[in-house]
């Protein structure tokens, strides 16, 4: 039965002949709008590098869904737990998977998720993964991968006027002017075999950091990194700089981090355990060594780090760690490096069919005294020169339900626990379920989950949502979230609480016509700042978020029209509002390798809380979400050019033009004088 | 002299209160102004994308005059020549009468891709004469356009004019020129009724919505009834003639402030 329905599908699929272009075309668009989904919502500035290199990673050495494991799985982001299960089910209901096209058959599969998946898996025999390397496969199929990318602003900025190099008193007079040009550089290589052997160096530059002369010689920031896969009892090994993630998050996560967004369903983090870290993040990695053994059903994991931080040192104390990674200035340069931070860790997981439980604990030491700048909504950030904290994590899956959570505890006894299950019903219909508590006083380095800020402490509140395909070419996706503070937060100075919906209509029109709508309401209690009263006064604050996004593609032509919209009210003041809308056009020429992009876009947000944030589209391995405050338009013009087969090259140059009457942008360092911003970008890739 | 500041103060109450963003882009004979999505007509300096869909040759003037007005008319003449590559259209507008005036001269160009879509852009020179140093100043503008088929009676259309937002900058003046953003819809109820929607935005004024019917009464008689909306609701109303290679088309636009509105174009088609 199984097979004639194969057969059937395939019957079906090749009927249709090919008439009109995918809305998206390629892999490296495909892994952008992913990316946008997860951060439409959000405000933080995320690790794209990170994202796109293991996505990209993916393609290049795509995962063999008949012997894909869980954790192979989860490196797709855009796939729910629940479909993930389903798969897994699947191939081991039904044996290994004839074709691709068999993932239709799969519940809680639709064909948009399908072709997601298209570039990233493959349906193969299962082979073995342990198989031995040989030093002339390594240079035969190994792949090496160089990347060159510079940056500049076209309008000169206040910290660039007056370089040391033309006035040497500069750096005496000023400590806090630019030492270096407004040259943005990165430069990476990469080399991979399969996905069995891969290392790399990262060397990084940012704009204003000296490149050579009194305060640098050379880049500002190095990086290395090697990881080894599947050698006999060592399931990784990793050496340099890396990252580790284990359980929900609440102990360690140091990933991109999953929140709320419009995949609903996907509100944990994944577990990847040790993984190399090969971005330009200068803060959120470790530096050392670890490794994963294989001891049957249990894998053990160990790792050890010790690098230098960004900190205000003073008298052996600091007031907070600095993430920035900039070292533009001689007062930014002053802070660099200061601090030491040590740290041992470990996990140990069981899996079996139905189970999965770990356990996980960090210890952290600083050679400097972490010492807060107290005050009321800081109160119970962690101070001192040692930590450490553990957890627990599990899942389980009973007929239809997959139970799933973790439960930590910091060395001053405080605790945070998520908890939280999936089910799904129907094959129509997806549904999750998340509590959390963090407490007040946990506050641990590396934990990164579920959470309405960027900080897992001090919040409780439930998650409900939903995910529904009552109909063909259409998919409903809803949550509802209920939060409370119960200790002041920045911004707010008392227990507050909160609450916001989201709801995301898909209509897959056709296949070069796809369109959303989402609507989302948010509200908070901030501080009302004409209160004169001494104790402290909060009033909800309201967001009412509209989207609506059309894509469609003829031919070598793909266009994307969106329209953003947001309405606020604080307090007892009036509704105020803020408005993007936006044309691209992007074309794929035939007869020769070039790819191009356009945008043109209008925004009007007089006031600062009515600010839009929109995806565009950028080099390889860059990724904007500009900010739009004010009023004015804004354009940009992307050219992606294969050299040869070896070289690719990408340039993008985009201008910002307000026309609210401001005579300069910016502030400090970073002002320019008149009302236009132009940026530029240039990217190499040289593959052999 | 009375003559001259009279007028100008009235130019400058227009720029006020009306609604369309500028005198020197000529009003389209699209009811309410509609012409984004406009796919049957190509009105000069709107929606050079439309230019892609013409077959046939044709040239047409027009006239608009503002609440009775002549200082405050609009003179507009216009040139479609298509052929198998990419449509050429020339255009050219002057606002205003000898003391004062704006002039505007454009060439565009525009292409129908499988009747699928169609792209445009347009090159415009637009130039003022200025007293305060007795002299013409000028700026080149361009002007970007698209429409979508999306389905056989759905069409969506964007338009952008001077997106760039060039302005004239010498030691004496500043002259803004508008930078216009437009998104419209145009959805085709019956073969007969056509039902378009439009938000114009330029960048400094308020948004301008607009929607109008047109309905096919006749072979030869159209029927158009719509309004607009910015600082104040104009209702509109306007009818269509064609006889042989003719096309005369008349709107009014009711203002409740300003007055009467009237915008007249013909149009004449060239055989194949």
């Amino acid at each position: 039965m199984k097979h004639l329905l194969i057969y059937l599908f395939l019957l079906l699929v090749c009927s249709c002949p090919t008439r009109a272009q995918d809305v998206v075309s390629t892999t490296e668009q495909l892994i952008a709008d992913i990316f946008e989904q997860y951060t439409a919502e959000s405000e933080e500035s995320i690790d794209y590098d990170s994202f796109f290199e293991d996505l990209l990673f993916c393609a290049q050495n795509p995962i063999n869904l008949n012997q894909a494991t869980r954790e192979q799985m989860e490196k797709l982001p855009f796939l729910s737990d629940i479909q993930i299960e389903n798969i897994l089910s699947y191939v081991y209901q039904f044996g290994q998977m004839q074709t691709i096209y068999e993932l239709q058959l799969v519940d809680g599969l639709d064909m948009t998720d399908i072709r997601r998946m298209l570039p990233f898996v493959l349906v193969g025999e299962a082979g073995n993964m342990n198989k031995k390397i040989y030093w002339n496969d390594l240079l035969k199929y190994g792949k090496n991968e160089v990347y060159f990318r510079l940056d500049k602003g076209l309008e000169t900025k206040e910290g660039y006027r007056f370089l040391p190099e033309e006035d040497q008193n500069q750096i005496i007079n000023n400590s806090k002017s630019y030492l270096g040009n407004d040259l943005y550089n990165s430069l990476r290589y990469r080399f991979h075999y399969k996905d069995r052997i891969q290392f790399g160096v990262t060397a990084e530059k940012d704009a204003g950091e000296q490149f050579w002369g009194t305060t640098h010689k050379g880049y500002d920031f190095y990086s290395f990194h090697a990881q080894l896969n599947n050698f006999g009892k060592f399931k990784t090994v990793v050496v340099g700089d890396f990252r580790a993630n284990f359980g929900q998050g609440l102990v360690l996560h140091s990933e991109f981090g999953v929140g709320k967004s419009s995949y609903v369903l996907n509100v944990t983090p994944r577990s990847f355990g040790l993984k190399k870290f090969s971005s330009t993040d200068e803060n959120n990695f470790f530096r050392g060594g670890g490794a994963t053994i294989r001891l049957g059903k249990l894998n053990l994991t160990s790792f050890y780090s010790n690098k230098m931080i960004d900190g205000d040192t003073v008298n052996g104390t600091f007031q907070t760690i600095l993430k920035t990674g900039y070292h533009r200035t001689l007062d930014e340069l002053s802070k660099k490096h200061t601090v030491n931070q040590q740290i041992i860790g470990g996990n140990a997981t069981y899996t079996n069919m139905n189970l999965q439980v770990g356990i996980t604990a960090v210890h952290t030491m600083l050679d400097n005294r972490l010492t807060p700048d107290k005050s009321v909504y800081n109160y119970f950030y962690f101070s001192g020169k040692k930590q450490t904290t553990g957890g627990i994590s599990y899942r389980y899956r009973w007929k239809k339900l997959n139970l799933f959570g973790e439960t930590a505890m910091t060395d001053n006894g405080s605790m945070a626990t998520l908890n939280g299950c999936y089910f799904s019903p129907i094959s129509q219909m997806s549904l999750v379920a998340l509590q959390r508590y963090y407490s007040p006083e946990y506050d641990t380095f590396y934990a990164s989950s579920f959470s309405e800020t960027s900080r897992i402490n001090n919040e409780s509140g439930l998650y409900l949502g939903a995910e529904v395909r009552p109909f063909r070419k259409w998919k409903f996706a809803v949550y509802a979230d209920s939060y409370r503070f119960p200790w002041p937060k920045y911004g707010i100075d008392a227990p507050s609480l909160g609450k916001d919906y989201l709801l995301q209509a898909d209509f897959a029109a056709k296949r070069n016509v796809i369109m959303y709508w989402r609507f989302k309401f948010e509200e908070k209690q901030t501080n009302f700042s004409n209160s004169s009263s001494v104790m402290p006064v909060i009033v909800p604050s309201k967001k009412i978020s509209v989207r609506y996004q059309l894509t469609y593609s003829y031919g070598n032509f793909s266009f994307k029209n969106v329209f953003d919209g947001n309405l606020v009210r604080k307090a007892d003041s009036t509704w105020t509002y803020g408005v993007i809308a936006s044309q691209d056009v992007s074309y794929v020429f035939h007869s020769i390798p070039l790819k191009v992009d356009f945008r043109y876009q209008f925004f009007d947000a007089v006031n600062y809380e009515n600010r839009l944030y929109s995806y565009e589209k950028d080099v390889l391995y860059a990724f904007s979400i500009p900010m739009y405050y004010g009023l004015g338009s804004r354009y940009y013009l992307n050219l992606q050019y294969d050299l040869n087969k070896n070289l690719s090259l990408w340039f993008k140059i985009a201008q910002t033009v307000y026309a609210d009457d401001r005579e300069s942008l910016s502030s400090g360092n970073e002002t320019i004088s008149g009302n236009r911003k132009t940026d530029i970008r240039l990217m190499l890739k040289w593959e052999f | 002299m009375k003559r001259v500041i009279s007028t100008f103060t009235i130019v400058v109450f227009c720029q006020f209160l009306y609604s369309q963003i500028s005198n020197i882009i000529p009003s389209p004979i699209a009811i309410a102004q509609t012409s984004v999505a406009d796919s049957h007509n190509w009105a000069a300096f709107n929606n050079p994308a439309m230019l892609g869909y013409i077959e046939n040759s044709e040239m047409g003037i027009g006239y608009e005059n503002r609440y009775q007005l002549s200082e405050l008319s609009t003179k507009t003449g216009q040139l479609a020549l298509p052929n198998s590559l990419i449509n050429v259209g020339f255009s050219f507008s002057h606002f205003g009468y000898s003391l004062y005036h704006e002039m505007l001269l454009g060439v565009g160009f525009a292409r129908n891709f499988s009747d699928k879509f169609a792209m445009g852009m347009q090159f415009d020179y637009y130039t003022a004469f200025f007293t305060a140093s007795n002299s013409y100043h000028g700026a080149f503008i361009p002007q970007v356009g698209l429409s979508v088929k999306l389905s056989s009676g759905f069409n969506l259309g964007f338009h952008s004019f001077n997106p760039f937002q060039i302005n004239i900058k010498t030691e004496f003046i500043t002259k803004r020129i508008p930078s216009i953003f437009s998104l419209g819809t145009e959805c085709f109820l019956s073969p007969e009724v056509v039902w378009r929607t439009q938000v114009d935005k330029e960048v400094s004024s308020n948004y301008r919505f607009a929607s109008g019917f047109e309905y096919q009464m006749l072979q030869n008689l159209k029927l158009k009834l719509g309004a607009y909306g910015s600082d104040y609701l104009v209702p509109c109303l306007g009818f269509g003639f064609k006889t042989g290679a003719f096309l005369v088309d008349l709107n009014c636009e009711q203002h409740p402030l300003l007055g009467l509105n009237t915008i007249a174009g013909i149009k004449y088609r060239f055989g194949k």
